[in-house]
């Protein structure tokens, strides 16, 4: 972007963004290149010494089935939470962008899910989902082991989905609803003077129009599948039964912090970390196409 | 709106409040749970309405996770974090766009880079450092050759050390080095008109002065949306401070103690007091987004973070 | 900011550096440990002893959670530079401590500070798993166990079983009769217990887990699970469970095997002798029960049990008065009297000969609640060490019983055959071995 009105000092510019560019360097790039050497040698848990091995731990990592099991399994959950969350929050949106009256009380209730940390909503829905205590106990009592996460991975699985779809609903929805309220009035009147009915109105011309608060919301819901599943999982399964809720996160915590394997953890950061780039680059991509639109 | 057909309003208003059911029933389990005494929440159903018990399990809760210095943790790091990365965020986007220096494209890219990757694809690099967080000086001055100089000058070997584990610099700094407020005072600098830089300039103030005087008032809302949105995104921060923090009964932050709370299978299966204790914990946060909705929302729309 | 603070810690460093450090009148040092609950305010109440009995040390105790975090908490701090004097180590972490270059043994720290302890006098059985392959003991053994079946007397008696069984096939006709007898839960069964069901089950078979004596001999030993008799035990287990007579007790489920066992919900259980006095403890009025050794199959004969619980490792880098403080330490807890205590308030077995010796004089054997528990040391002694009993040496092996558990769940809840399990089992657990050598590739095994 253009701007003309420069100042033209030399040092007061750099004594400004030291601070951040130390913290920058010490807690992102630094570590960062830690992360490369451990992952391209063989870092012993106690600090002793490194041995190097190249692409050892790569290779390793890429030929283990447990790995891309683990790959897949996150790739479902991020698809899952994502659908699962946009739509309700869409659906919320939508129906609240109609403005009638009262909405403003359900408006403010919608959002309270991005309040709640990632382990709190873990344990409630933990309680809620326990087979023996009173909500879902009441199920077992009528058909008794028809639901057990702690046997059932699949069980396991969905019910880590099912919490983290609601935690992303009220931040789905707070963009959503930006994003709906934006279109401008007359576009809608057009529309409906043209005879379209609402359902019809909704899939031909807001879907488009937002479209892309929707590419945008994808990648943010893809990238908070890595971040906050860590403290669903630990607080709701611990990877379990049997490792089946064992997303790519949790596995490099597993690796490194139990297992002590130190270097196979880097290696795994590393990849997921090009992972998640990948899909920023992507995301900045579409925000400028957006800014474009504009 | 559009049109008032009757039957549509009806259909709105029923979505809505199934919506509201969804969203609003954890919140509704948790405090109904925690208000129960420990016969009740055992039974099988449970009864869906509060009981009288929520203030006594609250205590109980606080007592056996030692509630107390940890919610002063947790609000330290979240205050801390908060003020660090707003005061950051505006001088480092003050620098990049009212400075043309050079390096200044650099220093923005390798500022923005940090946007990529939040801090839970990064656990095993940060952990990496924090044994000492100095290493980069020392390696630095090592490679220099200046250690050796300072040592046979002064006598005083120069031993960098920081260690970041259980410590508020831990729990706080790593936290900070994103650049997610100075994305959003970027932009939000942007759109200041070059009429007023020039205004100000003319009346002789230095940036300095600029900036103190016109830019953080004009700001401060974004300031007040960035500071609810990062308040709760610090508070609830769980992976980082369980992986920095040893020592958990001084340095413990309140969000690590949910995992501690569940019912072990040892013990009584008090979900009564879980849920309580869930609920405190849950409450700061909370009441952030709910009352400071307005900023909060615009926050995180100017933000696209 | 972060400049300020650079300054600021290389002025205090440069500082202290000039400055003389003072003597402190009393020396403080650390001990970290990973029990909690009332094993937890044990220990405290032992470090409040210890404090107590003299005035030259004040050790602080500081519990870690569970036996993982301890060992990661320790890890973190030790490359920071901040690790305890003392920690507590589970018997899973023994090699990852051996190899590294962390510690003090336990014979030097004892020796340097004159402080005398036979150390013919601990039980083999337990000495082996925490010594070199010389003989010579590394760590303090501390709380030691071993594995048990704990039996309800009553539902025996019920389906007209005389005594307790000593037979895999005898406990599988007992479970069958109970079943039929109106018992829903005749075995409670947790698949994290690959301690007692997979690794002392090994044991007392005399069975190997992997070549080289189970790693003692060298770096390159090798997995044989799914060479041995554990293939026919998973098998057996499988069917029971098929069955319905083992029934699935976890901490997912709600309520844990010992629990169960408690509440006289489950008839059978195994674990460790110290759940001994939780089951004291937790027993429901009129529950009648007792302990024994760990069945055999039909014709194999019984070699010992392997210790379970942790030890206590000194860490390097520490100043002399914290290593006199550790030493005193050990010699506060070896004496008979802290022994005895220790045995009483915990399930723990004494770890010395003379130690239990002088308990079964005291008649503390003789009568409830503590009857039973001699059975885990007749376990733990029942022939002297041979090559696949003396202990588990293998690199990381905490991954590797994970992964036991994981084996285990497969087969009983995925239905994957059982030969395949654990000859999948086999091939992770050399992968985590091989990477354990090369990580290590220079190590000498002590």
């Amino acid at each position: 972007m253009e701007r003309r009105a420069f100042y033209r000092n030399s040092t007061l510019p750099w004594l400004l963004i030291a601070p951040q560019l130390l913290l920058v360097l010490v807690f992102f790039y630094w570590p960062t290149s830690q992360a490369m050497y451990w992952a391209f040698t063989l870092e012993q848990p106690w600090g002793g010494g490194n041995t190097w091995v190249g692409w050892e731990n790569f290779l390793s990592i890429f030929h283990d089935r447990e790995y891309w099991g683990t790959v897949v399994r996150s790739a479902f959950y991020a698809i899952c939470t994502s659908a699962l969350s946009m739509a309700m929050a869409l659906t919320l949106a939508v129906f609240v962008d109609r403005s009638l009256k009262g909405t403003k009380l359900f408006q403010s209730v919608y959002v309270w899910p991005y309040a709640i940390a990632a382990p709190a909503a873990g344990v409630a829905f933990r309680f809620i989902f326990a087979p023996e205590a009173g909500l879902i106990g009441a199920l077992n009592e009528a058909w008794p082991g028809v639901w057990n996460p702690a046997i059932n991975g699949y069980q396991a699985l969905a019910m880590v989905i099912i919490c983290h779809s609601w935690l992303g609903i009220g931040y789905n929805f707070i963009f959503f609803l930006a994003a709906l309220q934006m279109i401008p009035r007359s576009i809608s009147e057009a529309g409906a003077m043209d005879g379209a009915r609402p359902v019809r109105r909704m899939f031909d011309l807001q879907l488009p129009l937002i479209a892309p608060t929707v590419f945008f919301l994808i990648i943010i819901n893809l990238i908070s599948s890595f971040t906050d599943s860590f403290g669903l999982i630990d607080t709701m399964t611990d990877g379990g039964p049997y490792g089946s809720t064992e997303v790519m996160v949790y596995k490099i915590y597993f690796d490194g912090f139990k297992g002590f394997d130190y270097s196979g953890a880097a290696a795994q950061s590393i990849v997921l970390m090009l992972l998640v780039i990948a899909l920023t680059f992507i995301q900045f991509r579409w925000v400028e196409k957006r800014v474009h639109y504009n | 709106m559009i049109e008032r057909s009757r039957i549509f309003d009806i259909v709105t208003y029923v979505v809505m409040a199934i919506g509201a059911v969804i969203v609003v029933m954890p919140f509704w389990i948790t405090i109904v749970a925690g208000s129960q005494s420990l016969q009740e929440v055992s039974q099988v159903p449970m009864v869906l309405w509060p009981s009288g018990h929520l203030f006594e399990n609250i205590a109980t809760a606080w007592a056996r996770s030692d509630l107390g210095p940890k919610m002063a943790n947790s609000m330290i790091m979240a205050i801390g974090v908060t003020t660090a990365k707003i005061t950051l965020a505006s001088i480092s986007a003050f620098a990049i766009v009212f400075f043309n220096f050079r390096g200044r494209m650099i220093c923005f890219w390798l500022i923005f880079a940090t946007l990529m990757l939040p801090l839970e694809v990064r656990i095993v690099p940060t952990y990496a450092i924090a044994a000492n967080a100095l290493t980069p000086f020392q390696t630095v001055l090592d490679t220099l050759g200046l250690t050796g100089l300072i040592e046979t000058l002064s006598g005083v070997r120069i031993a960098m050390e920081w260690n970041l584990l259980n410590s508020y610099p831990g729990l706080i700094l790593p936290l900070v080095a994103t650049a997610t407020g100075t994305f959003l005072y970027r932009q939000f600098f942007m759109t200041i008109p070059d009429e007023l830089v020039e205004a100000s300039k003319m009346d002789g103030s230095g940036p300095l002065r600029f900036f103190w005087d016109v830019l953080l008032p004009l700001s401060r809302t974004n300031m007040v949306a960035l500071a609810t949105i990062l308040f709760v995104s610090s508070w609830n921060q769980y992976l980082w401070p369980l992986l920095i923090t040893t020592d958990r009964q001084r340095f413990g932050t309140v969000v690590m103690q949910l995992k501690a709370l569940i019912p072990t299978p040892g013990g009584s299966q008090d979900w009564n007091v879980t849920m309580a204790g869930a609920l405190i914990i849950m409450l700061p946060p909370l009441l952030v987004v709910a009352l400071m909705q307005r900023w909060f929302v615009r926050g995180l729309i100017s933000s696209d973070k | 900011m972060t400049r300020t603070r650079l300054l600021g810690a290389a002025t205090t460093l440069a500082a202290l550096a000039l400055a003389t450090a003072p003597t402190l009148a009393q020396t403080k040092f650390d001990f970290w440990y990973g029990l909690s609950g009332d094993l937890s305010e044990r220990i405290q109440d032992m470090c409040k002893d210890f404090n107590a009995s003299q005035a030259d040390y004040e050790i602080v105790c500081t519990s870690q959670n569970d036996y993982d975090t301890n060992l990661q908490n320790t890890i973190a701090a030790y490359r920071a530079n901040k690790q305890p004097t003392i920690s507590q180590i589970f018997d899973a972490g023994t090699l990852d401590l051996m190899l590294s270059q962390a510690y003090v043994p336990v014979k030097e720290v004892m020796a340097k500070n004159d402080e005398q302890v036979s150390w013919d006098d601990y039980f083999s059985g337990i000495a082996s798993y925490y010594s070199t392959s010389k003989g010579e003991l590394l760590s303090m053994p501390f709380n030691s166990s071993t594995a048990m079946i704990y039996y309800n007397t009553d539902a025996l008696a019920k389906v007209g079983f005389e005594g307790l069984p000593t037979k895999w096939s005898e406990v599988e006709d007992v479970a069958r009769k109970m079943k039929a007898a109106g018992y829903d839960c005749p075995i409670g069964f947790d698949p994290a217990g690959a301690w007692q069901w997979f690794e002392q089950f090994s044991a007392i078979h005399n069975q190997p887990i992997a070549t080289k004596g189970n790693g003692f001999d060298g770096l390159d030993a090798e997995m044989v699970v799914g060479k041995g008799k554990f293939v026919q035990q998973l098998t057996w287990i499988k069917a029971m469970y098929d069955e319905g007579l083992i029934v699935l007790k976890s901490k997912d489920t709600g309520e844990v095997d010992q629990d169960a066992f408690a509440a006289g919900k489950c008839q059978i259980y195994s674990g460790s002798i110290a759940g001994h006095g939780s089951v004291t403890a937790k027993a429901i009025p009129d529950l009648h029960w007792d302990v024994a050794m760990l069945p055999m199959l039909d014709g194999v004969e019984r070699t010992n049990s392997m210790v379970g619980g942790a030890s206590l490792w000194t860490l390097k880098g520490k100043s002399e008065e914290e290593y006199k403080g550790a030493a005193a330490f050990y010699e506060f807890i070896s004496t008979p009297k802290q022994a005895e205590w220790w045995s009483t308030v915990t399930g723990y077995i004494p770890v010395t000969n003379t130690g239990f010796e002088a308990m079964k004089a005291n008649g503390f054997y003789d009568a409830a609640p503590y009857k039973g528990r001699e059975r885990a040391i007749e376990s733990l002694t029942f022939t002297p060490p041979t090559e696949n009993t003396r202990g588990i040496r293998l690199g990381n092996y905490a991954s590797i019983r994970a992964e036991m558990v994981k084996t285990m769940q497969n087969v009983l809840f995925n239905n994957e055959p059982v030969q395949q399990a654990l000859d999948e089992f086999d091939v992770k657990g050399n992968e985590i071995l091989r990477r354990f050598q090369a990580t290590y590739k220079d190590a000498v095994l002590p």
